[in-house]
Parts: C-alpha cells; sequence; structure tokens
C-alpha cells in the first residue's frame, strides 16, 4: 500500500509541475516537426539549388534565390498562374454559391431531403482521378454521351469541349463544381443546423419577410461556416491536379495548366526537382497568404 | 480457478497450432490443380494456329503448373538460381499477354520466379526514373521504349550488356536480329537495353471503304491526304484517317510525319532543332489531315485513335503494327476481315523510309550481382527462337528474322512479312534517342496542340516550342 502511495504522489508532482504540457505536447510535435516541418525545410533547401535527378553526374549547384526569379520570368509560369486563378475564382465562387442554394433547399429533416442528401455524397466518394476519367469519357465528342445527345438535338459540338480552345476551362470547372459542391452542401448543412433559434422568433414578431430574415439573420449568422468553406476550397482548388491530369493534361495547349500541373511537370516529367521546389513553395506562399488574408477579413467583419 | 485457466491456455494453445496446421496445409489443393492443367495445356498449341486473343486468358490459372508442353525444355538440367525472386516493370502494352503467358514457364524450368508490376507509360517512366535515382533496386528488369534509350543509357541505371551479348554470342544469335531492332536500348554504340520486339509503323486501312470508293490504299504521303478527303463522309460518321493530337501522342505523331516528309528533329550539330522551313510544312500537312479526322480528334490520345479505328469511324490509320491483332477480335473490334495494312507512305520522291519503336528489356544497375545474372537467363530465355514463336503468338512484338519468316507464325499472323519488310527499312532514329527526349517531346506536345485547335499558326507554334526546348535544355 505503501508503495502505491508514495507512486502516486510521485506522479502527481510530475502532473502538476510547471512545463508538463510541454511532455503531453511533445508526441504531437514530434510529429509534425516530422512530416510537416522536415519535408518544408527540405523543399526550400532544394529550392536553393540547380538539380536534376535525372542529370548523369547528380550535380547540385547552388544557386540561391535563382530558382524563384527564373520562375517570375517564365512565361509558362505567368500562364498557369492566370489559369489557376481563374479555375480558383470560378469553382470556389459557383461551389460557395450552389452548395448555400444546396444546404436551403435540403435543409429540412424530411425523407426526401434525406434521401437527396445521401445521393450527394457520391461524388466525393469517388477519387478524383476516376472522376476526371469518366468526365473525359462524357466529353468525348466521338465517341461521348453528352456530344451524341447534343446531335440528337441538333447541337453540333464542334471539337468538343476539352480541345476547343475557351471552353477547355469551364469544362473541367464543371467537373471540379460536380464533384465538390456536395461538400460546400454538408459544411453549410452543419452551419444552419447549429444556428440559434432565438434571433429568427424576434425577427418574426418584429415582422421580418422570409427573405430578410435570410439576408440579415442567415448569412451573418453563417459566416464562421462560409470562412471554413471558402478555405478549404480555395486551399483544395489551388492544389487541383487530378482532374486536370485525367481530363486534359494540360491542353489545349497550356489553357488548363494550373501551377500544380506545371509542378508536377517540371518536377516529374523533367525531374527539374530544384525549380519544381521553388514552384511549390510559391503556390504554397500563395495559398497561406490567401489564407491568412481570408482569416483576418472575416474575423474582423464578425467583431 | 486454476483449472479453468489452464484450459484456457490450452485451448488457446490449441488453436493457435491449429491454425499453423491449417496454413501449412493450404498448399495441398493446387495439386488437384496441377492435374487439371496438364489436360489444358495439351490443347493450347491448336489454339494458337487462331486468333490469339481468346487462348491468353487461359493461362493465368496456370501459374504452379508443372508439366507444359509448349516451349521446349532449356538446356540446362541443374537450377543454380532455383528460388530467385525477380521483379518486373512493365508496360501495359499488348505485349504483356505474352508475360503473363510465358512467366511461369521461365518459372518451371529454371526456379526463377519474375513478377510483373503493370503500368501505363508515363507511370512507368515516373517509377523507374525514382527506383533509379533512389537506387532503391526495386525493379530488378523492366521494359524500356526506345526512346529512353540514352536517358537510361547516360545515366548508367541499367546494365550494360554489351560484353554479355558478345560472350553469348552462340545463344543469342544476334545476325538473326534485325539491325534496327538494336537500335533499342542502344547508346553511343553500346547496349544498355536487350530489344524486347518491334513495332513498325504502318498504315491500316479499310478494305471495305477502299474498294467501295474504287481506290487502292495510298503509297504517298500526297496520297494518302486525297484519299482522306474523298474518304470523309461527315454525314455517316466515317472520316478519312484518324491522327493523334493530344500531349506527348501528338508529339510522337507529328515526328512520324516529319520523318515521312525527309525532316528531322535534331540540327547537324545534334541540337534540336524543330521550328525548320521544311517541319513548318509539315505541320501544315498534319493540320491539313485533321480536316479528315473525326472532330474531336484533336483531343485524341493513343487509346482514342485506337478505338476510332476500332469503331469503324475511319478508313485510315497510321499506327504501331503491335495493335494488329486487336482488329480481329469480334469481342474489342467493329472492323472484324475488313482491316488490313501497308506500309507507311512517305512524301513523294522519298527513299522509302518506316517510324520504328518498340521496347527493350533491361536489367536495373542497382540490383544485385545474383538477381542480375538471373535477369540475363531470362533475357536470353525470351530472346531464344523457340520461345519468340510463343511470345509474338500471344501478342508479343516480332524480334528475330526468322520468326516472322516462319510458316507456322506466318499462318496464324498473315501480316508478318509486310511488318519484315518495314523493319527492313525502319528507322529508329526518327523521335531521338537522346537523354533529353523529354524535354522535345513535351514542348512539342504542347505546341503542335495548340496549333491544332487553332491558337498558333504552324510556325508559331514550332517557334514558341523550339523556344521552351531551348529553354529547358541542360
Amino acid at each position: 500500500m505503501g508503495l502505491n502511495n508514495q507512486l502516486t504522489r510521485t506522479y502527481r508532482r510530475f502532473m502538476m509541475g510547471d512545463g508538463v504540457y510541454l511532455w503531453l505536447l511533445l508526441p504531437l510535435l514530434a510529429f509534425v516537426a516530422l512530416i510537416a516541418l522536415y519535408p518544408l525545410a527540405f523543399s526550400f533547401g532544394i529550392s536553393l539549388f540547380e538539380y536534376r535527378l535525372t542529370d548523369p553526374n547528380q550535380t547540385k549547384t547552388f544557386v540561391g534565390l535563382g530558382n524563384y526569379l527564373k520562375a517570375f520570368a517564365d512565361p509558362s509560369i505567368q500562364g498557369s498562374l492566370q489559369a489557376t486563378f481563374a479555375f480558383v475564382i470560378s469553382t470556389v465562387v459557383v461551389e460557395i454559391a450552389f452548395g448555400l442554394g444546396l444546404a436551403l433547399l435540403l435543409s429540412a429533416e424530411n425523407f426526401v431531403s434525406q434521401f437527396i442528401r445521401s445521393f450527394l455524397l457520391l461524388p466525393m466518394a469517388l477519387p478524383p482521378l476516376v472522376i476526371g476519367l469518366v468526365w473525359k469519357a462524357l466529353y468525348n465528342v466521338d465517341f461521348g454521351v453528352i456530344a451524341y445527345y447534343a446531335k440528337l438535338i441538333g447541337w453540333d459540338m464542334g471539337h468538343g469541349a476539352l480541345a476547343t480552345p475557351g471552353w477547355a476551362l469551364p469544362a473541367v470547372v464543371l467537373v471540379d463544381v460536380w464533384e465538390w459542391t456536395p461538400l460546400i452542401m454538408f459544411i453549410f448543412l452543419a452551419g444552419l443546423k447549429s444556428l440559434p433559434t432565438e434571433p429568427y422568433e424576434a425577427a418574426r414578431v418584429d415582422g421580418a419577410s422570409r427573405w430578410q430574415s435570410f439576408i440579415y439573420l442567415t448569412l451573418p449568422l453563417l459566416r464562421p461556416t462560409l470562412l471554413v468553406a471558402l478555405l478549404l476550397r480555395t486551399m483544395q482548388s489551388f492544389k487541383a491536379f487530378d482532374i486536370i491530369y485525367a481530363t486534359t493534361a494540360g491542353g489545349p495547349g497550356l489553357e488548363t495548366t494550373v501551377l500544380n500541373y506545371q509542378i508536377y511537370k517540371v518536377g516529374l516529367v523533367f525531374f527539374d526537382m530544384g525549380y519544381a521546389s521553388a514552384l511549390a513553395n510559391i503556390l504554397l506562399f500563395i495559398v497561406g497568404l490567401l489564407s491568412v488574408i481570408y482569416v483576418m477579413v472575416l474575423e474582423r467583419q464578425q467583431l | 480457478m486454476k483449472m479453468k485457466l489452464r484450459l484456457a491456455m490450452w485451448f488457446s494453445v490449441l488453436s493457435v497450432l491449429s491454425m499453423v496446421l491449417a496454413s501449412c496445409a493450404a498448399p495441398t489443393p493446387a495439386v488437384v490443380v496441377q492435374t487439371q492443367v496438364v489436360v489444358q495445356t495439351q490443347m493450347v498449341p491448336q489454339v494458337q494456329t487462331q486468333v490469339v486473343e481468346k487462348t491468353v486468358v487461359v493461362p493465368q490459372v496456370q501459374t504452379q503448373v508443372v508439366q507444359v508442353t509448349a516451349p521446349p525444355q532449356p538446356t540446362q538440367v541443374t537450377k543454380p538460381y532455383d528460388g530467385v525472386q525477380l521483379s518486373m516493370a512493365s508496360m501495359t502494352d499488348q505485349y504483356i499477354q505474352a508475360f503473363r503467358w510465358l512467366l511461369p514457364y521461365f518459372a518451371q524450368q529454371t526456379g526463377i520466379v519474375i513478377s510483373i508490376d503493370e503500368l501505363g507509360y508515363v507511370d512507368l517512366r515516373q517509377k523507374l526514373v525514382a527506383d533509379f535515382v533512389a537506387h532503391t533496386a526495386q525493379y530488378d528488369l523492366m521494359t524500356t521504349d526506345i526512346v529512353w534509350s540514352g536517358e537510361f543509357a547516360a545515366n548508367k541505371n541499367t546494365v550494360d550488356l554489351t560484353d554479355l551479348i558478345a560472350r553469348d554470342k552462340a545463344e543469342i544469335q544476334p545476325d538473326d536480329i534485325l539491325p534496327v531492332m538494336w537500335t533499342e536500348g542502344e547508346y553511343q554504340g553500346r547496349q544498355f537495353a536487350f530489344p524486347l520486339g518491334g513495332y513498325a509503323n504502318v498504315l491500316n486501312y479499310r478494305k471495305d471503304l477502299f474498294e467501295a470508293a474504287g481506290l487502292q490504299p495510298p503509297t504517298t504521303q500526297e496520297e494518302m491526304l486525297a484519299d482522306a478527303q474523298k474518304l470523309t463522309d461527315a454525314g455517316k460518321g466515317v472520316y478519312g484517317i484518324a491522327l493523334l493530337g493530344a500531349g506527348s501522342a501528338g508529339a510522337q505523331d507529328f515526328m512520324v510525319f516529319v520523318q515521312q516528309h525527309g525532316g528531322t528533329i535534331l540540327g547537324a550539330d545534334g541540337k534540336p532543332k524543330v521550328n525548320t522551313p521544311e517541319n513548318v510544312k509539315t505541320l501544315e500537312y498534319f493540320g491539313s489531315l485533321f480536316k479528315y479526322a473525326p472532330p474531336g480528334n484533336a483531343d485524341y490520345w493513343w487509346d482514342q485513335r485506337e478505338t476510332a479505328f476500332k469503331q469503324g469511324k475511319v478508313a485510315m490509320m497510321e499506327g504501331w503494327s503491335i495493335s494488329r491483332n486487336d482488329y480481329e477480335d469480334p469481342n474489342i473490334s467493329q472492323v472484324v476481315g475488313k482491316a488490313d495494312i501497308t506500309k507507311a507512305p512517305v512524301a513523294q520522291g522519298m527513299q522509302p523510309k518506316y517510324g520504328f519503336g518498340g521496347w527493350g528489356i533491361a536489367i536495373n544497375a542497382d540490383s544485385d550481382k545474383k538477381k542480375q545474372e538471373a535477369a540475363w537467363i531470362f533475357i536470353k530465355w525470351l530472346a531464344s527462337p523457340e520461345v519468340q514463336k510463343e511470345w509474338v503468338l500471344h501478342r508479343g512484338p516480332p524480334l528475330r528474322t526468322s520468326t516472322m519468316q516462319d510458316p507456322a507464325i506466318v499462318k496464324a499472323l498473315p501480316w508478318m512479312p509486310k511488318l519484315l519488310e518495314s523493319f527492313q527499312n525502319g528507322d529508329g532514329n526518327y523521335r531521338p534517342r537522346i537523354p533529353q527526349y523529354s524535354i522535345i517531346e513535351d514542348a512539342l506536345g504542347t505546341y503542335v496542340n495548340s496549333f491544332l485547335v487553332g491558337k498558333d499558326t504552324a510556325q508559331s507554334a514550332l517557334d514558341k516550342a523550339q523556344a521552351q526546348i531551348e529553354k529547358n535544355w541542360k
């Protein structure tokens, strides 16, 4: 018994003492350092070198910020940045609008809503690569279903959406919207469910219409949810790769070559690791910056 | 209490023991399988004289077969490499079926077990480069595209086989293998991969459509364009020709046409010069063919081009000979009995020269010695005249002249003599087999497509491609 007491005392002293939380945090910190900080530092490290994996002599030449400067002067990077922003803005805006609309439409707890909601989960459950391949087949103007029915109603699709400049990006955006709108819907649904009921009751007493209570109550109250949805989708959209890879492979020309696809090409087709790391860090910086701006703007509005 | 504990202990010990015993006993059913299988293998040679597609499915069951009749026994009686396990990365081309068919026999005869990782074109190269760069020796054997010859050789990723080929000359009979085949895996006079078999760029055409129109298959590029125009009937959904338009596929097809028009990708100094006036003209010609191609053609990769031909949408298609068997398979083709091949047309007045491609099989330089030796035994076994017959009948690309002339093979695959002719005038260098090949292919892929969809003129497209190549050139 005495030994047991002593053990308990030692344990308590250890647990209650200052700095103990550090011990408890240690596994997590080690984990973060291992899977986030180390690769980040490593990628920053090699981005300062001219380093091509397929180089016979495996030379690593220090070039400082040369790779970053090269990126800003590279017309293909400027093109891919344009494509990336066009892709991100259109996907995020459309998905948020549709997601919110669907959430409002399907927020009622009845059989029909629950049934439709469970079906809307399906696109999210499929791997993006598979979705890309399926849509590529659908879009194909010679063998695809869409062109087949378009022809029946007398609509000539020309060279097909994926091979027509000006149409390829919207076509890819549509695929992304199809896949990710349900996610936004579920985020908004969760937000809607957690809204307090009192303000609505007060508004009704004051004679507010449904539209007014949506504009002045629901939307402001949903702001934290909107932040989550915006952040999540913007970051994911910047990282878009699989859908592009499977549908257009960056074409026609370079029209749908978003930055992440360009990074893949530089890194895993040319194996130019130094430059690819620099590009990846630029992408990371853009996404990080945008996230900070989002959080700041939305937090300030809330106060 | 103690009694119960002891009982529980015995029970758990017994259950563990029974599990162990059960797993040991598992192989017994295999014996049953083996006896059944022997009957099947005896039927095999008869099936093979006809279209091969169906027979391929059967042997997959036979991975554990003991007694087989097909390929003859090797000379060695002892098995010095018994139990050696090799892993091979292979492209998922038609020849993968031949590998699946032959590997069990090889395992049976030598005790060397080879497992295959079947990978698509882009994935295969990425996995191989990753394996080579990290020296992980994940793969001991790999199929390597002819255009990777320079890259893998310059980096010494694969074993230099030159001396081994010279040493085992009597066994290999290199004279039975056409010179053009040796361009697969050759770099600066050394052989860094052994040729697996050749792909000839041929013209596939629809006999019925040509007959109905009263036309002969084209022999020149000019005739081909005229025929494509005549045979296009958009109202009926039939087009003159199917080509490649997207990404690396489009780049490779353009290079085929550059070669057929007498142009080159590399300048006299060995550096890329893609925007020559001749190449600009060829790209314009290439673009004019697209007027008589299915509407979505600018977005075609290899598989869509094949589908267009197999679905009877087009009258002509230049393509790799390896796909020839597919058109006679009623499960995947609607043009059974209607297709034929002829030599790919070249520009008027040009000395006939045909695009040559195909694969080599290489040994990882990082694998350990014993595995490398076992891998070399496999390569020699695969290249032996007897095994080559089986290989070709099961969709492998032909390697040996004697195989292509073998009466039994010609009977089963009547287009073999035409292939041999294409190989004899084959040009394995129309796509530069240099370490920087992927840079050229990527730039051409982007800008040829850009021209085809109307974003660039032929001149500006090739100028941009040239600029991009120069920028990325290392």
